[in-house]
């Protein structure tokens, strides 16, 4: 007998679909002004916040952001075709389209497009995320319910560059992938 | 047989070292208070993933089996493992098939239970933990001793002496910030090296037919993105109905863990990468039988460290002293249900306090299931004088009057006693405390006295 035979036979008595789901309680004391709660989470999680009043300002907004970014990928464009990517390559800048932002955490949904190897997320120095101000929800149950992973191959929420405090507990922001991330509320 | 007290009485011969760790850790729990105080609903949140971990078990058969249809729907490949030697054999031999001789990997407690490292290397595969406290201790060929917190025994002193020796660097430099970046570059060769990338998982999805991997340093999805294999081993566990749940999910786990309101990368992998393959190992190795009974509810564990870093045990004996992979209370009660015999101190390393209780994400009655494990473990032959200790107390209990007359020779004559006599070898109370001086008159006298 397989091993998966083996295990499913001992837990045959629970292998009945279920008649509910369990329910979940509802957010509570949320302020209706998203944009502040955002902002102050994502500087919790070492991330900056841009809100931008005039969408024209985006392209001058973000070249001032990242004077010294050369080997720069904004990803918001298709790859023109033929275009061969190294997947090994650092970035010094990539910019990405957010879905979705959760004021809770600053946390900000990417769906990646896999026309751009998925190594160029965590091999980018530093990261600009777009998100449309629309995009903000309370809480990670409210993304989940908006959210429809059905064609989704790599996604994740994102708040803050990465960071770890591994030694004796100092937070050190930048440890294997962005080292700035930062977002810009259009 | 483990002997935790003998452990931890090695752990507090550095009283400065051990004073740090209780602090350090402490602090994590206060940071963890404030997270869960910016979250009104927060005690019911804890209800509803205690709910839903429950639900989950009762129909654990259902939902693995909703989980690999999806996954392969999605071109994800399901394998299962019954034990440790079958996920290390499975393991083996797709990183040998696919001809990968070099191997990232990231933070498992898992593989870390199922011995799979030392595997691999046997095989002649190099593995190299990602995660910058698993690599710490990787490199110091130490273990971990907290589930969140791999590093948290080791002082940057330590640390820049293990860099220095393996890593070339200047042993005086013991700054945080500048050993984490000549790690970030060491590990940056590694990944670009890889040809294949070993992960854990956080939740299974069974509806989505996808796995959830969370980390601060974003070391998983580096080292799934470039190599051509990702292999991500889960404890049968894992799985959660559907993404619904993950809302649940990734509300307590960080603020429990770290007192971050989610971690920096919160990665779904629902479709391996173009060209690549995506590979799920289910493995039981002994959880299926908890099910069984009273110890279900262990497998309710998100594996977020909190009771480990509330508990004023493990504070001040250090992960280590359990000899466990998963440590601290939630460790305890696993490795006593699961082995008895080789584990029966652990449950005794715990006051019963409950304060795990109060800060479990999932609310495992964690300080009852230990109290439980207790009844099973005083029956190993070492505590047999544990045993007849506690026979002899309880006889003194049972008959209020034999220990009155007891108390009273023994009130009337302890004060006389030379101090040789009463702190003897088996005195194992006033080995470590200063014992209580008896009254002159006894409450019960005194109450009597009173009532005339």
């Amino acid at each position: 007998m397989s091993a998966r035979e083996k295990i499913l036979q001992r837990l045959s008595d629970r292998s009945r679909p279920p008649a509910v789901k369990p329910s979940l309680p509802d957010p509570l004391g949320r302020s209706d002004d998203l944009i502040p709660s955002f902002a102050e989470a994502l500087k919790a999680a070492g991330g900056v916040s841009n809100l931008l009043n005039d969408p024209m300002e985006l392209e001058s907004a973000l070249a001032r952001s990242f004077p010294e970014a050369t080997v720069v990928l904004d990803t918001r464009q298709a790859p023109t075709t033929g275009t061969e990517f190294d997947s090994r390559r650092s970035w010094d800048l990539v910019i990405l389209e957010g879905k979705l932002g959760v004021a809770e955490n600053g946390a900000v949904w990417v769906e990646w497009n896999e026309h751009y190897p998925r190594s160029v997320l965590t091999l980018a120095e530093h990261l600009a995320l777009i998100l449309p101000k629309e995009a903000l929800v309370a809480t990670m149950q409210e993304a989940y319910e908006v959210l429809d992973l059905s064609s989704v191959a790599y996604g994740l929420f994102l708040a803050g560059p990465s960071k770890t405090a591994d030694i004796e507990q100092a937070l050190v922001i930048g440890a294997h992938g962005a080292v700035t991330l930062k977002v810009f509320l259009v | 047989m483990v002997d935790h007290a003998r452990n931890a009485a090695a752990f507090l011969q550095n009283p400065e070292r051990a004073r740090w760790h209780d602090r350090a850790l402490w602090h994590v729990r206060q940071k963890r208070d404030l997270a869960v105080k910016a979250v009104p609903e927060w005690e019911a949140l804890r209800r509803a993933a205690e709910e839903i971990k429950g639900h989950t078990l009762q129909h654990l058969g259902y939902y693995l089996e909703r989980f690999e249809a999806r996954a392969q729907d999605n071109s994800i490949e399901v394998f299962w493992a019954e034990d440790a030697k079958e996920l290390q054999q499975i393991v083996g031999k797709l990183l040998q098939e696919h001809g990968a001789s070099k191997v990232v990997k990231s933070k498992s407690m898992l593989t870390e239970e199922c011995g799979l490292n030392p595997y691999l290397e046997s095989l002649g595969i190099e593995v190299t933990d990602t995660d910058l406290g698993e690599r710490i201790v990787q490199l110091a060929e130490d273990r971990p001793s907290h589930i969140v917190l791999p590093a948290i025994h080791l002082k940057k002193e330590q640390v820049a002496e293990i860099f220095a020796r393996k890593l070339g660097t200047d042993p005086n430099e013991s700054d945080p910030f500048r050993l984490t970046r000549a790690a970030r570059k060491h590990l940056r060769q590694k990944f670009l090296e890889a040809e294949a990338a070993v992960t854990g998982v956080n939740f299974a999805l069974a509806e989505e037919g996808g796995i959830v991997i969370c980390t601060n340093e974003g070391n998983a999805d580096l080292g799934a993105a470039l190599p051509d294999l990702h292999i991500a081993c889960m404890g049968l566990e894992k799985v959660i109905p559907s993404a619904r749940e993950l809302g649940l999910f990734t509300r307590v786990l960080a603020r429990s863990a770290t007192g971050q309101a989610i971690t920096a990368y919160t990665s779904h992998f629902l479709r391996p990468k173009p060209g690549g393959r995506l590979c799920v190992v289910i493995v039981d190795n002994g959880r299926s039988h908890l099910l069984a009974g009273r110890q279900e509810k262990l497998l309710s564990c998100i594996r977020c460290g909190a009771c480990m870093n509330t508990c004023p045990v493990y504070r001040r004996s250090g992960g280590h002293s359990y000899e466990t992979v998963v440590p601290g209370p939630i460790g305890s009660a696993l490795a006593a249900a699961n082995d008895s015999d080789k584990y029966a101190s652990l449950p005794f390393a715990c006051t019963l306090c409950s304060s795990c209780d109060l800060v479990c994400p999932a609310r495992i009655d964690l300080h009852r299931q230990l109290y439980q494990e207790r009844e099973r473990c005083i029956r190993v032959p070492k505590y047999r004088g544990k045993r007849r200790g506690l026979k002899a107390a309880a006889l003194f209990l049972r008959y209020p009057g034999l220990r009155r007359t007891a108390m009273g020779i023994l009130g009337s004559l302890m004060p006389k006693l030379p101090r040789s006599w009463i702190y003897y070898r088996f005195n194992l109370w006033g080995r470590e405390h200063e014992m209580l001086r008896p009254a002159r008159r006894s409450f019960s006298r005194l109450y009597k006295e009173r009532k005339q």
